[in-house]
């Protein structure tokens, strides 16, 4: 659904967004700390009730998570994983969601006008009413987020609650999480708190940790604590994520090279008969006695 | 066919390219059979409605094009369909032409110098049967085009079946050989509709004139005739 009160910074298969410059919004972020995270899965379902989703039924993947991937149905998912460190176990959780890139894959991949739009403070939503069900977007997003109604096909995701943060209002699984591990705000503001996360927790013995806020699709409105961010895989996110190479290729080069060539091809055929005129409009004769001329 | 009972306005040439081809009635020739040619509008009319109804998912351009069918999804719906139709057809054309497609060493100098002196109207036409290189050529593009179409298309079908880096693969050969085969299929067009007259007739009523044999296939028209050496 389309928000009435925020302009588009970019919408899918159109040339513009809507922004007018009128108006100034800062792009807002929410703010994972997996280091906090107790699993207690309230976000998800707040999530599920906010954004009135039927309960779906759990699958057991050998853990305490409640289905092995994201679904159009389930937008907010606790993802569980055991790693061995140093002899010791890290029991770690970290809330699997659309990322909202600022550099959308899906967005870019999707050739709907106007199903997949950026609003001017950094969300990226699915309008359901121009979605065509193709699935390019799960092909240009490098986070496996897009899923589909079995049987519209359309894609379903996390909207940020862009309901609720375009008055003013924190995400539902913000306002649902016990122990403050999820905030909502700017992202200036999300990544001042995460540096500030990250800086205890390096002090606490984890050398390693970081805020995850990947730079290969431009930044994200996600930006999550990781206390061991040399391993982003141990958290199921990708180490470097970018939309793939082969999609940006095909619309910035490809098609643009095809739309050349099929409308040279067509002026190219013009051209030849302004120029040679018909072939063989030669009569040539008869070439035997018995032969009546054409 | 001398024994057909001949009535006011009866067309023998039509009567007889029912089911025969590369035969001479009266001052015509048969060039396409009725099964050669259903073949090829099949193709034809499956590949404008794959156009149509995906022209408009390939770009906003021509998202006017969706109008005509009901709109973007149900171009969504409806473009595996007519592409799995275009498939079909295609490979029915492929086993009908086979045999006549057989290139010679000389012939596949059309891939490249021979196309521009046959475009420039100063190639030597005389050894040329049936068809020419250049025929032959677009008749391999053209296969070859439908089978790369056929295969990406199953997966851009059916995304979730198949891993990403398949998508973005798919997704790349799905254009790269609708590209090739969309020039292509200009100047087939454009040379049997317009700039080459008398041709369309082939393979609407199935027959060409003997002039027409006589120019555009000198070896075909020769062969027929019982000229040929």
């Amino acid at each position: 659904m389309s928000v009435q009160s925020l302009e588009i910074r970019r919408s899918s298969a159109s040339v513009w967004g809507s922004p007018s410059g009128m108006r100034s919004v800062p792009t807002v972020a929410k703010y994972i700390d997996t280091s906090t995270c107790i699993g207690c899965k309230a976000c998800e379902v707040a999530c599920q009730e906010w954004n009135d989703l039927p309960p779906l039924s759990t699958q057991q993947v050998g853990t305490y998570q409640t289905l092995p991937t994201l679904d159009a149905g389930f937008w907010n998912l606790i993802r569980f994983d055991e790693r061995e460190v140093e002899g010791g176990l890290m029991w770690l959780m970290r809330k699997d969601q659309c990322m909202h890139c600022a550099e959308p894959g899906c967005l870019e991949a999707c050739p709907a006008p106007g199903a997949i739009v950026q609003y001017a403070n950094g969300i990226v939503d699915v309008n359901q009413d121009n979605c065509i069900g193709c699935g390019y977007c799960e092909t240009g997003c490098p986070f496996d987020v897009p899923k589909f109604h079995a049987k519209t096909g359309k894609m379903a995701k996390c909207t940020l609650c862009v309901d609720r943060s375009s008055v003013g209002l924190e995400p539902a699984c913000v306002k649902a999480c016990p122990t403050g591990c999820l905030h909502f705000g700017t992202k200036e503001d999300m990544v001042a708190l995460g540096s500030l996360r990250v800086d205890q927790l390096k002090k606490g013995g984890f050398t390693t940790a970081a805020l995850y806020d990947p730079q290969g699709v431009g930044g994200t409105s996600v930006v999550t604590v990781l206390a061991h961010a040399e391993h982003p895989e141990w958290y199921g996110l990708p180490r470097d994520p970018h939309v793939p190479l082969g999609v940006k290729f095909w619309k910035k080069w490809l098609r643009p090279i095809g739309f050349l060539a099929i409308f040279g091809a067509i002026v190219g055929a013009f051209g030849h008969h302004l120029y040679h005129g018909n072939k063989g409009h030669v009569d040539p004769g008869p070439v035997d006695p018995d032969e009546p001329k054409a | 066919m001398s024994k057909v009972v001949r009535q006011i306005g009866f067309d023998e040439g039509a009567y007889v390219a029912r089911e025969k081809e590369d035969v001479v009635v009266g001052n015509e020739i048969i060039r396409h059979r009725l099964s050669s040619r259903v073949i090829h509008w099949s193709v034809g009319v499956s590949f404008f409605a794959c156009l149509v109804t995906g022209l408009p998912v390939w770009t906003p351009v021509f998202g006017w094009m969706a109008t005509l069918v009901g709109g973007l999804s149900v171009c969504r719906i409806v473009h595996p369909w007519f592409g799995l139709g275009f498939a079909l057809a295609s490979l029915a054309m492929a086993v009908q032409w086979w045999g006549d497609m057989k290139m010679t060493k000389e012939e596949r100098g059309w891939v490249g110098p021979k196309l521009l002196e046959y475009l420039r109207d100063s190639a030597n036409h005389d050894k040329i049967g049936k068809y020419n290189g250049g025929q032959k050529v677009y008749f391999y593009t053209s296969k070859l085009s439908a089978l790369g179409l056929l295969v990406s298309g199953v997966v851009l079908w059916f995304p979730t079946s198949f891993p990403q880096w398949l998508r973005v693969f798919a997704i790349l050969l799905h254009d790269v050989t609708f590209i090739l085969f969309a020039v292509s299929l200009v100047f087939h067009i454009y040379l049997a509709a317009v700039a080459e007259p008398g041709t369309l007739n082939s393979m609407t009523r199935g027959t060409v004139s003997k002039a027409w044999a006589r120019i555009h296939h000198p070896k075909w028209y020769r062969e027929l005739m019982g000229l040929e050496k």
